[in-house]
């Protein structure tokens, strides 16, 4: 008998002493009042975590948004959804694989969950360009925010990319005499350009 | 007791905790700090939800799928292959290392990147792969501490919680040239600078598994650093090892898990970072790993889920809540318990997972307050559970021979009321402060402590003259 299925041979023998659980349907999200309409609870949760949340009325704004944000940085990633006119509005693009030398990235996020201020970010994207620039900007379409987590896997499920990434805030850690310090491995400023 | 320090062993928990409260008590003040800071966050994080509903929620989650769990292992198994992963099913760590050294051979591994996981510390992954010529680097912050100061971690979510600000400025000082009076970000800039390299450099990036969707074949992982994305997305392989318990049902289960994972854990309403892994990169993609592998661990897991009321501690999802009220735990923190799992949730895992004799005395080291019990995330009735490695190991003959014989003699004076009035009269009068430090057992109480005087009259003769 293999490994394989000595493990399971063992876990039917126990299984059949353990009197089976029901599962208990879907996650509810309970809680004791009614949140927030989604676009407002994204940026409530999504500043709490020390996010920043920035709101554009077109692309036309956006991308002037992202003229006046861009300037001060010299070094550009973006991910493969990123509008191509993007590259022209002022940092030089680095090439992909060269993420790491970029001192700032732009990102499409797929989606967005309002439950817990979560972009949601695709492989397909690329994701170098999602983790290793210390300042991220993901563009976010407001009409894929979603208002919980539940609501978000269910839509998300039968187009699944090699890897999904929630990020909810730039990265931290108090693992340092618990003392919170930020930008520890991922991006350490993240700005989400509602759109 | 001398200063030198006890074996990292469970078999030394007394010898191991009596040193670190009267060697380091700067432990106590860094664990119990950082314990009080994540369970107040917690509490917090429980009141602002239905906290009773997530939790029975969570509970059946992971009930069904225990006890279902072959159904589910083989399912995940299919939905992993079909995925384009490479899976793999290991009984002991030997087997573990064999999948490692054979992907370290096929790929020409000499660095390896690695998330924080209870699973690969149980494991000793680190030592073996050292002894393959392979660097290992942990790349969570507090790993990384402890790695360069080659301790185990002493919690689960909080590895380096023992360490105080100033022990990680000596630390960062002598090993990445930092000044001592670095504030923490400078610290933390020093080891991201140096991790960098690494994540870009490594062939292959190990990790654990939070949760692993059946229907899907999900790995997901939490975190709030980003080094799990940065370590299953840079290098070329992804190994990710993951407990036969961690299966769930379905994708859409994680919406709640993750969640109350986080808030039981750190009071955040979801880690920073999750990644939720299907595979490895495919056409359309333009990064990630090139081949990701999955390894499913038994190492002991289906003999605790054999023992008819210790298996309920597989529901785990290793939070670390228990560990944060623990007022036990929070006297020592980790290291004193002598393996990878402390706390509460250590002293019923381990019994099942190295076996009882190993794992002895754990099971005691509780005061049985139920704390643990009312913040686990799915219920786990811990002190039930204590109490049934205690009873186990008076059936099995395991407890030493002056509880035996103690216990023996005081059902012989139980039976017998003369008897027992006779001694319970002597007691009254024995001095028992001097008695006690010549007895087993007894010695070890009265060291610490002192207790009034009993009363000159017996609770017999009290009831008997009719009691006010």
């Amino acid at each position: 008998m293999n490994t394989r299925d000595q493990i399971l041979t063992a876990i039917r023998a126990a299984r059949e002493r353990r009197t089976p659980v029901e599962h208990p349907g879907r996650f509810g999200g309970w809680r004791p009042v009614e949140p927030p309409p989604p676009l407002e609870g994204f940026e409530a949760m999504f500043t709490q975590a020390g996010g920043e949340v920035v709101h554009v009325s077109g692309t036309v704004e956006r991308d002037d948004w992202l003229r006046t944000f861009l300037a001060e940085f010299q070094h550009l990633s973006m991910g493969a959804g990123v509008p191509p006119g993007i590259a022209d509005l002022g940092p030089t693009r680095i090439n992909p694989g060269d993420e790491h030398a970029a001192d700032v990235g732009v990102s499409m996020a797929r989606g967005a969950i309002a439950e817990t201020g979560s972009l949601m970010m695709d492989a397909r994207d690329g994701r170098r360009a999602q983790l290793l620039p210390p300042v991220l900007v993901v563009l976010v379409d407001r009409s894929t925010v979603h208002a919980t987590v539940a609501d978000a896997f269910e839509s998300a499920r039968g187009d699944l990319s090699a890897a999904i990434g929630l990020h909810s805030g730039p990265s931290k850690s108090a693992d340092i005499g618990q003392v919170m310090v930020k930008g520890v491995h991922g991006p350490g400023r993240v700005i989400a350009v509602l759109a | 007791m001398t200063g030198s320090s006890p074996e990292y062993r469970p078999g030394a928990y007394r010898e191991a905790a009596a040193h670190s409260l009267r060697e380091t008590p700067m432990v106590r003040d860094s664990v119990g700090s950082a314990t009080r800071t994540f369970d107040s966050l917690r509490a917090h994080a429980y009141a602002d939800v239905e906290s009773d509903r997530w939790r029975d929620w969570a509970r059946d989650v992971k009930g069904h799928a225990l006890t279902h769990l072959d159904q589910y292992l083989e399912q995940a198994e299919r939905s992993l292959v079909r995925n384009g992963v490479h899976v793999h099913w290991a009984a002991t760590a030997e087997d573990v290392h064999r999948v490692i050294a054979k992907v370290v051979e096929t790929h020409g591994v000499r660095t390896v990147v690695k998330s924080k996981s209870m699973l690969s510390e149980e494991l000793d992954v680190n030592a073996h792969l050292e002894s393959l010529g392979v660097r290992p680097v942990e790349t969570d912050l507090g790993e990384y501490i402890i790695q360069l100061l080659d301790e185990p971690p002493s919690h689960i979510v909080g590895p380096a919680i023992h360490r105080s600000l100033d022990d990680c400025r000596v630390l960062f000082h002598e090993r990445l040239g930092t000044p001592l009076d670095s504030e923490p970000d400078e610290l933390a800039a020093a080891a991201r600078a140096a991790l960098r390299e690494d994540f870009l450099s490594a062939d292959l990036g190990i990790s654990g598994g939070n949760f692993l969707a059946a229907d899907t074949g999900t790995v997901a992982l939490i975190e709030n650093e980003g080094n799990i994305r940065l370590t299953t997305s840079v290098p070329r392989v992804h190994v990710a090892l993951v407990g036969i318990e961690k299966v769930v049902p379905r994708f859409e289960d994680l919406a709640g898990l993750l969640q109350l994972t986080a808030r039981a854990a750190t009071g955040q309403p979801i880690g920073l970072f999750v990644s939720l892994i299907q595979g490895p990169r495919t056409g359309d993609e333009v990064d990630g790993p090139e081949e990701v592998h999955v390894v499913l661990v038994d190492n002991g897991r289906t003999t605790l889920f054999e023992d008819d009321v210790a298996w309920e501690a597989l529901r785990c999802v290793r939070c670390g809540a228990c560990l944060n009220i623990c007022p036990v735990y929070r006297q020592t923190g980790g290291h004193a318990y002598g393996w990878t799992y402390s706390g509460p949730i250590g002293a019923i895992i381990s019994p099942g997972l190295l076996g009882l004799d190993r794992a002895l005395p754990l099971p005691h080291a509780s005061s049985l307050c139920g704390a643990c019990t009312d913040v686990c995330p799915v219920r786990i009735p811990i002190p039930e559970l204590l109490i049934h490695w205690r009873e186990r190991t008076v059936d099995e003959g395991r407890n030493s021979t002056a509880e035996r014989l103690g216990m023996k003699a005081y059902a012989g004076l139980a039976e017998r009321p003369g008897a027992f009035s006779a001694a319970a009269s002597a007691l009254r009068w024995t001095p028992w402060r001097a008695a006690g430090r010549a007895l087993p057992v007894l010695s070890g109480w009265v060291q610490e402590r002192d207790a009034p005087s009993p009363s000159p009259r017996s609770f017999r003769d009290l009831w008997r003259e009719g009691i006010e």
